[in-house]
């Protein structure tokens, strides 16, 4: 549909446009492959990253979830592990639209020693009727040898009309 | 099943590619719940348009066996996010892998449409031919006609015009879609020199009665064509007719102005002629039909023999064409300094990448106006997809580079306090002497033994039991018992019965302080297989980290040189792509000024040529 151009004008451009087509062709094939190799490269280097500095054996990943959220706008979530604030998270409006479509958000690494370990997330939003809310929630945990993952779940209560806030152990 | 972790089934995630949110988010699929956090995360950033880091954590995940859940969604989807990332060759390769049979024909016929999309919209016209061959079955009725427009400007696009107009002639609908199969069938009827077929196609287009907006352009650009294509073929008088239908407000007016002028002019009617090319005189120079007008005009002014006014308004167009042609020369050396696609960068944010991105502004500069209708092409966006896309890798790179290196001191930091520490650790190791210890466990093991074979009770008595029979057993070796008196049998008796009570107490408890001591014993035997066990995992441990040492170090050293060598490759890629988006930007800068370059000399020669008679004229005067 793009024939804007007189005919008369587009006689002489055939040849012309089929050479500039070979050459983005030959430099999109260019592209194409690097794309292949930064990605596979990047690949590499988020699995270095993750050994290093999280290894297996020490290594625990507190990931956020959402289910509907009709009840509950989420702004903010901190996170406390032994007393100790390790993670205090706002989010954008466009990460919160992605939790609620199924996205699980990786909040925070840690590195921890096996044995019990006790686990304060503060939930921060707005709650029904665009009331701020602000909930608790807290579990203890044995750390074992092994990764270990803690999901931190937020859910409606049909039946009670409000958010509810879990913390459990990824099953 | 837990709850919470609820996201729609793999066709669904792909109609989220290939339609709109909206539509998908109400389509009623079978949910699928979440059964690896590596796989949400992948969809968070998915569902964040953020392909990059989706795509790397979806590999990532893959290479470590974390997404044997999904692993057939996560193949579709990795297919998806490459198609929205602008990675088509690799996603290519897996939709002809999994859309053979997995998934059902509607969903499996638009996905091939849009790749044939997206490799048309790259040039790669056999490749988009190809992705259209595999759509198969019953096609909903808007899908078939678009893969008919996409499959039939292919070919068109290719120059088989007569394969393009056999397949486009047999659609007769009254729709939007028909109208531009039709102004297609008329363009490449004109451009293979069929002109009274093109006439007949072109004619209904641009008598029609458009009942949108889009449509009026349509009918705009058929009018356009058919003039143009009849001046073309000599015919100026039919021209007229098309050319006078554009709208005179419309994007194509001015070209259709200048048209009707030329074609009054071939007919030698100039004073009829003046009258559009008058109504440009005042609209914007960087047309090309209004430059060319300030020359058309004192050429039919010449010809009324009006030369004096002819011969002012060939001077304002020298004049006017100089200064557009100095403004462009300014422009391509800006261009050719590079500046411009700098700007470009610094005013893009590149966080989001991927095939939808698409420019919308130009950097504001003076170049912007001229190259405004650049982006209209496929190929100029197309190559800033590319050129941004490049930026965004090399950004990567660049920071990964930073990161390897400080892993790379991490690890010697580490490694370090690794060495200074072992001495100390295999020290105290060697103190604890947990062989010797072994060996005294299995001494008193045959002590025990011995015990137990022989009933030696007074071996299991408690120190103070020990103590008082040797007391007892002192005081009756004493010399006064033997002295014969009565009170010194009196005593003995008292010895012996003493004596008596203790044995009897240490033989009672005998089996019971056997097995207590047998207990303690074996608890020591316990402790010392876990103290060698423990033993072991330390050993193992030390020979363990020294491995994995040497085995991060490796990896971090050698990913040092690969970004180093990929970034070298992402600059030469990225320098060819702008030297090509250069090209483009300049042929078409160079086209203009040269367009302008021509007018001037026409125009210098038709003054000179005026005032060569005006001369000859004022001699004979003389």
């Amino acid at each position: 549909m793009d024939s804007d151009a007189a005919p008369a004008e587009a006689y002489g451009a055939a040849a012309q446009e089929a050479a500039s087509r070979d050459q983005f062709r030959a430099i999109d094939q260019d592209v194409q492959s690097l794309k292949k190799e930064v990605l596979d490269l990047n690949r590499d280097l988020f699995l270095l990253e993750e050994e290093l500095l999280f290894p297996a054996n020490s290594q625990v990943a507190f990931f956020v979830s959402m289910d509907v959220g009709e009840y509950f706008d989420l702004d903010s979530i901190s996170i406390k592990i032994d007393g100790k604030e390790v993670a205090n998270y706002l989010y954008t409006e466009r990460e919160a639209d992605a939790l609620i479509r199924g996205g699980v958000h990786r909040l925070h690494m840690a590195n921890l020693k096996t044995g019990e370990h006790e686990l304060i997330a503060v939930f921060i939003g707005h709650g029904p009727n665009v009331r701020e809310y602000r909930r608790g929630a807290t579990m203890s945990f044995d750390k074992g040898i092994g990764a270990k993952y803690v999901e931190l779940e937020i859910t409606d209560s049909i039946t009670a009309q409000q958010p509810e806030f879990v913390i459990k152990e990824w099953e | 099943m837990p709850s919470g972790r609820f996201i729609p089934s793999r066709l669904l995630l792909l109609l989220v590619l290939l339609t709109s949110a909206a539509t998908a988010a109400t389509d009623d699929q079978q949910p699928v719940v979440i059964k690896e956090p590596q796989y949400g995360e992948v969809l968070y950033y998915f569902y964040q348009e953020d392909y990059f880091p989706a795509i790397v954590r979806l590999l990532a995940a893959r290479e470590q066996n974390q997404l044997a859940e999904h692993a057939a969604d996560a193949e579709l989807l990795l297919g998806g996010m490459y198609l929205s990332y602008g990675h088509h060759s690799e996603a290519a390769e897996i939709f002809e892998r999994l859309l053979a049979d997995k998934v059902e024909d509607a969903t499996r016929n638009r996905t091939w449409f849009f790749l044939a999309k997206i490799w048309y919209q790259r040039g790669y016209l056999d490749k988009a031919q190809e992705a259209l061959s595999h759509l198969k079955g019953n096609l909903p009725e808007s899908l078939e006609r678009e893969a008919l427009m996409l499959g039939a400007q292919i070919l068109i696009d290719d120059g088989q015009y007569d394969e393009a107009i056999a397949r486009l002639q047999s659609w007769n609908g009254r729709t939007e879609w028909a109208s531009y199969a039709r102004f297609n069938v008329g363009v490449a009827l004109a451009r293979s020199g069929r002109i009274d077929e093109a006439k007949e196609v072109l004619d209904g287009l641009g008598e029609m009665d458009p009942f949108n907006d889009e449509l009026t352009a349509l009918r705009d650009k058929a009018n356009l064509a058919l003039g143009y294509a009849l001046l073309q073929d000599g015919q100026p008088s039919a021209a007229k007719r098309p050319l006078q239908r554009v709208r005179l407000e419309g994007p194509f007016s001015n070209k259709a102005l200048l048209g009707v002028g030329w074609a009054d002019a071939e007919m030698e009617n100039y004073d009829r002629a003046l009258v559009p090319w008058m109504e440009l005189r005042g609209r914007d120079l960087l047309d090309s039909a209004v430059q060319e007008s300030m020359l058309a005009i004192p050429y039919a002014m010449a010809k009324l023999e009006s030369i004096s006014q002819a011969a002012d308004h060939y001077l304002d167009a020298i004049e006017a064409f100089h200064e557009e042609s100095s403004r462009l020369d300014r422009t391509i050396t800006h261009i050719e300094s590079g500046a411009f696609f700098d700007e470009f960068i610094e005013n893009d944010p590149l966080d989001s990448t991927g095939w939808y991105w698409e420019l919308e502004n130009l950097p504001s500069g003076p170049e912007s106006r001229y190259l405004f209708h650049l982006l209209a092409t496929h190929e100029f966006q197309e190559g800033l997809k590319n050129y941004r896309d490049l930026t965004y890798l090399h950004r990567n790179l660049d920071n990964w580079q930073q990161n390897v290196d400080v892993y790379s001191n991490m690890l010697e930091t580490r490694k370090e306090a690794f060495d200074q520490r072992l001495p100390r650790v295999m020290l105290a190791l060697e103190r604890a002497d947990i062989e010797g210890l072994v060996s005294s466990k299995l001494g008193f093991d045959a002590t025990l033994d011995n015990v137990e074979k022989s009933r030696d009770w007074l071996a299991l008595a408690s120190e103070s039991e020990f103590r008082m029979w040797g007391e007892v057993a002192e005081l009756g070796n004493s010399p006064a018992l033997l002295s014969g008196i009565p009170e010194a049998a009196e005593v003995q008796d008292k010895i012996d019965l003493l004596k008596g009570v203790l044995q009897w107490g240490l033989e009672r408890d005998f089996n019971d302080r056997l097995w207590g001591v047998r207990r303690d014993l074996h608890g020591t035997g316990e402790a010392l297989v876990e103290t060698q066990r423990s033993r072991r995992q330390i050993d193992e441990a030390i020979v363990r980290e020294q491995r994995r040492f040497a085995e991060l170090g490796g990896r971090v050293y050698s990913l040092a040189p690969r970004i180093e060598g990929m970034k070298i490759r992402v600059e030469d890629t990225l320098a060819d792509q702008r030297s090509f988006l250069q090209s483009i930007a300049i042929g078409e800068l160079q086209a203009q000024r040269d367009r302008l370059d021509i007018y001037m000399i026409q125009a210098r020669f038709a003054l000179a040529a005026i005032y060569d008679v005006a001369s000859i004229a004022g001699d004979e005067l003389e």
